[in-house]
């Protein structure tokens, strides 16, 4: 239950979001499956809470060559409405178990804003070189996904800023994906996201087994390379009560490696790509 | 006999999913208030004091309690099974800890408030002043002579320490052609119920009697515990069960809060109502045990002796009786194997965890997990098939009654056909096959058998584990029945069953019969639901209650059909002239009869509509055979678990493929009760197995308080779980049924330990404990390569 006393604003808009975190240090609710337990269990104390719910926020749009996510879309919402434009961003909504509650109520704003080292989105954000639109009494600015995630459960976003909306390059090209964990109701322990760079390598975001993603540049599908590039960047893996680091330095290359499989196998299917010849092995 | 047998469906399945259901937290009463307990954060430590000041300024606040005072108003918590009645060492246990913590999570002090949100908030203000002590939270560790030690006036940490078994262990290992051993360890996990514990406790000061209602399993239990630790006369307490939402043992009493919460609403006069939130559930433990055991076997497959010293890690002493599962742990040894040498020495721990509390499975399924797990080693130190082993050294169904080495007399039973049954279902030999063929694609599917023995519906002498039960059943005027009995039923659905024998053995329809439960002030002095009783003495004693009211029926019936009482039978709600289906009458007419004509046609009965019986099963001995062997157990379920896993050898992931678990309960009295209870405790078991575990900091802080780090199975973790009956009649019950609901767990345990040892068996690895999440399994593989 939450025992603590607090000013609740739920703003119709952005401009009222802007003012109601102006001059205060507020907790911001998306859609709350992560803040309301915080709240619930004393882990956040709060002077201000700001509910997004209201704001307007939610959509899926094309802009130019972009498409922007709006920051209080919802997992159902993505699978229902839109979703079919964020091809990755729909598949790990789909791939989210806590039942419809949690999809109706959770939001990929939410969990980018959230920065749980073991959420999902963040690393794929990462991977599709997506932006975060943040917006203040000061004006917006856009922040590479990269850039935003500062550390577990810290981000880039200022008090004063809201994010508004998340800008991913568009249209999606082939994805390859891995999520790995330890039942239906485990937090992802390692996963990994990549899509294919101009060139012929390859862009690589692992999450789940670092206090941010890490971002993975890779020259070639080449499993030695994949687990080498891998192995180079996880320097300090995440630990935590369901898996310890080593484990997670363990499986980080085979979430990769399955990921990169996963896109290979795409391209293949598309006529993007010839099949890998025989020398190349197949990575497991 | 019609309704005995059949899928009736639940009696409350409608209310159920209509959400009409009322538990506990529904029940509101006029001026009713909100507890919050305040709980230690610290694992050892005296209390140098409690600042209150705070919390009783906060809103809403009505009264703060600290153990200091409740110890003014209450007395120590009787214990349900007392240790030192069974040779152990007995620790006072109180509502709120006086002056020392003896793990964290222990409660410390109450708050109660006019709301729940105010007295959470109060009890945030409360500041206890803590002088640390060193702690110890490893059972091993407790055990050496400079560990730190919980109870100032014990001379070490231990609990209980005993030996158990017969024949001559060290002999046969000098014979035998294959002597393995192996340390196990089962990690510690918990029951979880969907509903926690919860109690409303309403002190009525005019007439000074206390009424409680509880989310608990045991109610006269409870009275009687709350008449001692309250000073209270046992006539001036009422205590009702609302519907339980689950228990599996967790809610047999003993625990602080239900004295704490009757106290807190003496001590305000108002009924104070408190619902213990999840992370408070989750400080329930059970099951952690370090198994060190040798086993010796010839080269035929024959195990000639088996010798396990078992360290059990009781966290802190409670009044509930979790303490004494370790014990069934080392009775259940051997389980159903012909092993003539078991010595099993057991000691029962105490540390500065949390208590462990009363689990499905009660301790059996330790022996299960270790008994099976060293079937499998034996099978592969011979080089034998582990279905072949289990074969070789069951006890064989024309030996029962058959006594094993521990004192178990076993009832009965037919363990090949079992095995029979269960690899039929698996298509054994094929699926041997495939695995041969996935390993030669790299991939690592595994079969694990299991053999469970679960002994059911116990007797401990001197004790509230009481082998009888007590039902009356009573007619109306209008020949409605309701059926007062002393068993309860977690949510599993005896209550449906009862009713179904009552149905047969009354004679009337189903729908005229009420099933009654967990009140104190209606039902007959019982023991409440645990040990697999339910339907053994609950249902036995309603059958003995209705045959008495029936034959009053059938006797006045008769005389009003004119003919005598053998020549009738009552049935469907008629007594009617056997073969003369047109000369009836119904039993309403009779019932009415017999209590407004009882100087007439009904003159021949004595004019009381109602029977109350008690049904003491059979084969209960607890006088020691020369050899010091008692017999606590009527009967014994038993059943053969078979899993088939793949496991990831580059993820250690564990994937659940097949199930089969072959049973025999005896004769069923209702097929899909039993099935959802077996269900239920299978996945039990597959969560213990796979990826439940409670998990403590180093300073005994549990960091698995939630669901998302404590990982339950869900649907998608399971395969669909197949289960086949067989029906070897118990002879020592009412109807030949034995429990259902308790096994499953131990058994499932082991099938999928076994199984991830057999899929992994190109690399060598042996298991050696439970859970086995994926960070276990592959850390077994890469020690196995790295060897």
């Amino acid at each position: 239950m939450i025992t603590q006393n607090f000013a609740y604003h739920a703003p119709t808009d952005l401009e009222g979001v802007v003012a109601a975190l102006a001059g205060h240090d507020a907790v911001i609710v998306g859609g709350g499956t992560m803040v309301v337990p915080d709240l619930t269990h004393g882990r956040t104390s709060a002077d201000v809470v700001v509910d997004l719910s209201r704001a307007g926020l939610s959509g899926i749009t094309r802009a130019g060559d972009t498409v922007v996510v709006g920051a209080t879309t919802t997992y159902t919402r993505l699978l229902r409405d839109g979703g079919e434009q964020v091809p990755p961003l729909r598949r790990i909504a789909g791939g989210i178990t806590g039942g419809p509650q949690i999809r109706n109520r959770g939001t990929v704003g939410g969990s980018a804003c959230y920065a749980n080292p073991s959420s999902e989105v963040p690393a794929v954000l990462v991977a599709l070189g997506a932006e975060l639109r943040l917006v203040s009494a000061a004006g917006v600015r856009e922040v590479a996904a990269a850039d935003f995630f500062t550390g577990a459960f810290t981000t880039a976003r200022r008090p004063d800023e809201v994010l508004a909306a998340l800008v991913l390059p568009g249209p999606a090209g082939p994805f390859g994906y891995h999520k790995l964990k330890l039942a239906e109701s485990s937090w992802p322990i390692a996963t990994a996201a990549c899509v294919r760079l101009p060139g012929g390598g390859l862009r690589l975001a692992l999450g789940g087994v670092a206090a941010t993603p890490l971002p993975v540049h890779l020259e070639s599908d080449d499993p030695g390379h994949v687990r080498a590039e891998v192995g180079r960047v996880l320097t300090e893996p995440w630990s935590d009560v369901l898996a310890d680091g080593d484990y997670r330095r363990r499986v980080a290359p085979v979430a990769a490696l399955r990921a990169v499989r996963e896109l290979r196998a795409t391209e293949e299917s598309r006529g993007i790509r010839e099949p890998r010849s025989a020398q190349e092995g197949e990575p497991r | 006999m019609t309704a005995i047998g059949t899928s009736v469906r639940k009696a409350d399945g409608e209310v159920l999913l209509t959400g009409r259901g009322r538990f506990v937290d529904d029940y509101v009463l006029p001026g009713m208030m909100h507890a919050a307990i305040v709980r230690s954060d610290v694992a050892h430590a005296r209390i140098t004091g409690i600042d209150t000041s705070e919390a009783e300024r906060a809103p809403g606040v009505e009264l703060v309690l600290t153990g200091e005072r409740a110890a003014r108003h209450s007395g120590p918590i009787p214990h349900f099974i007392d240790p030192a009645a069974r040779g152990g060492r007995r620790a006072e246990v109180r509502c709120l800890a006086v002056d020392k913590v003896v793990h964290a999570g222990q409660a410390v002090a109450a708050v109660v408030a006019r709301t729940r949100r105010e007295a959470e908030a109060a009890a945030g203000l409360v500041r206890v002043g803590y002088e640390r002590l060193p702690h110890v939270l490893d059972a091993d560790a407790a055990l050496r002579p400079d560990a730190p030690r919980l109870y100032d006036d014990w001379p070490d940490n231990v609990i209980l320490h005993n030996h158990y078994g017969t024949g001559d262990v060290d002999a046969a290992l000098e014979t035998a052609d294959l002597v393995v051993t192996e340390t196990i360890r089962i990690g510690r996990s918990t029951t979880a119920p969907m509903e926690p514990r919860g109690y409303l406790a309403s002190w009525d000061r005019f007439d000074e009697s206390l009424t409680v209602h509880g989310s608990v399993q045991n109610p006269h239990q409870l009275r009687w515990m709350l008449a001692r630790s309250l000073g209270l006369d046992e006539t001036r307490i009422r205590v009702v069960t609302a519907r339980v939402g689950g228990s599996f043992g967790l809610k047999m009493q003993g625990h602080p809060e239900e004295t704490l919460i009757c106290l807190l609403s003496r001590l305000t006069g108002a009924p104070v109502k408190w619902i213990e939130d999840r992370r408070e559930c989750f400080l329930s433990g059970a099951r952690e045990q370090v198994h060190r055991v040798t086993v010796g076997a010839m080269r035929d497959g024959r195990i000639v002796a088996v010798r396990d010293r078992i360290v059990a890690n009781a966290g802190a002493v409670t009044a509930q009786p979790g303490w004494a599962m370790p014990n069934m742990s080392a009775t259940t040894l051997a389980s159903g194997y012909l092993v003539p040498n078991v010595e099993a020495e057991l000691h029962v721990v105490a540390t500065n965890k949390p208590p462990l509390n009363a689990a499905r499975g009660f301790g059996k399924d330790g022996a299960h997990f270790v008994m099976e797990r060293v079937v499998d080693l034996v099978a592969r130190g011979l080089g034998a098939d582990p279905a072949r082993v289990r074969r070789v050294n069951f006890v064989p169904p024309d030996r029962f009654p058959f006594r094993t080495a521990t004192g178990l007399n076993i009832d009965s039973g037919d363990f090949p056909g079992l095995l029979d049954k269960a690899l039929k279902a698996l298509d054994y030999d094929a699926l041997r096959d495939r695995q041969r063929e996935l390993r030669s694609l790299g991939r690592h599917l595994g079969i694990g058998l299991a053999f469970e023995l679960t002994p059911e519906s116990a007797d401990g002498p001197g004790t509230f584990v009481s082998g009888f039960d007590v039902t009356t059943v009573r007619m109306n005027m209008s020949g409605g029945v309701t059926v007062l009995t002393g068993v309860t039923s977690p949510g599993g659905g005896n209550d449906t069953a009862i009713a179904q024998i009552v149905c047969d053995e009354l004679g009337v329809p189903l729908s005229w019969i009420q099933v009654v439960q967990g009140d104190t002030d209606r039902c007959p002095s019982g023991f409440g639901n645990f040990s697999g009783r339910g339907m053994v003495v609950g249902g036995g004693s309603a059958a003995l209650a209705a045959r008495d009211v029936r034959a009053k029926i059938a006797t006045v019936g008769a005389r009003m059909l004119g003919v005598s009482p053998d020549e009738v039978e009552v049935t469907g709600g008629v007594v009617r002239v056997s073969g003369e289906p047109d000369r009836s009458v119904p039993v309403p007419d009779v019932a009415a009869a017999v209590l407004t004509r009882a100087f007439a046609v009904a003159s021949e009965v004595e004019p009381v509509l109602e029977a109350t019986r008690a049904f003491k099963p059979g084969n209960i001995n607890h006088v020691p055979d020369e050899r010091g062997r008692i017999q606590p157990y009527p009967t014994y379920s038993n059943c053969l678990h078979a899993a088939v896993v793949e496991v990831d050898a580059d993820t250690g992931l564990t994937e659940l493929v097949d199930f089969v678990m072959a049973h025999d309960c005896g004769v069923v009295i209702n097929p899909a009760l039993v099935e959802g209870q077996a269900h239920g405790a299978i996945v039990m078991g597959l969560g213990a197995a796979l990826t439940e575990e409670l998990v403590y900091d180093d300073e005994g802080r549990l960091l698995s308080d939630r669901f998302k780090s404590y990982l339950l199975p869900r649907a998608g973790d399971l395969p669909k779980v197949r289960l086949e009956h067989q029906v070897t009649p118990s002879p020592f019950t009412m109807y030949g049924n034995k429990g259902a609901g308790e096994a499953g767990v131990g058994g499932a345990q082991a099938a999928v330990a076994n199984a991830i040892e057999d899929a992994l068996a190109p690399f060598g690895v042996t298991v050696t404990q439970v859970p086995l999440p994926a960070p276990v399994v592959l850390d077994l593989i890469e020690r196995a390569r790295s060897k």
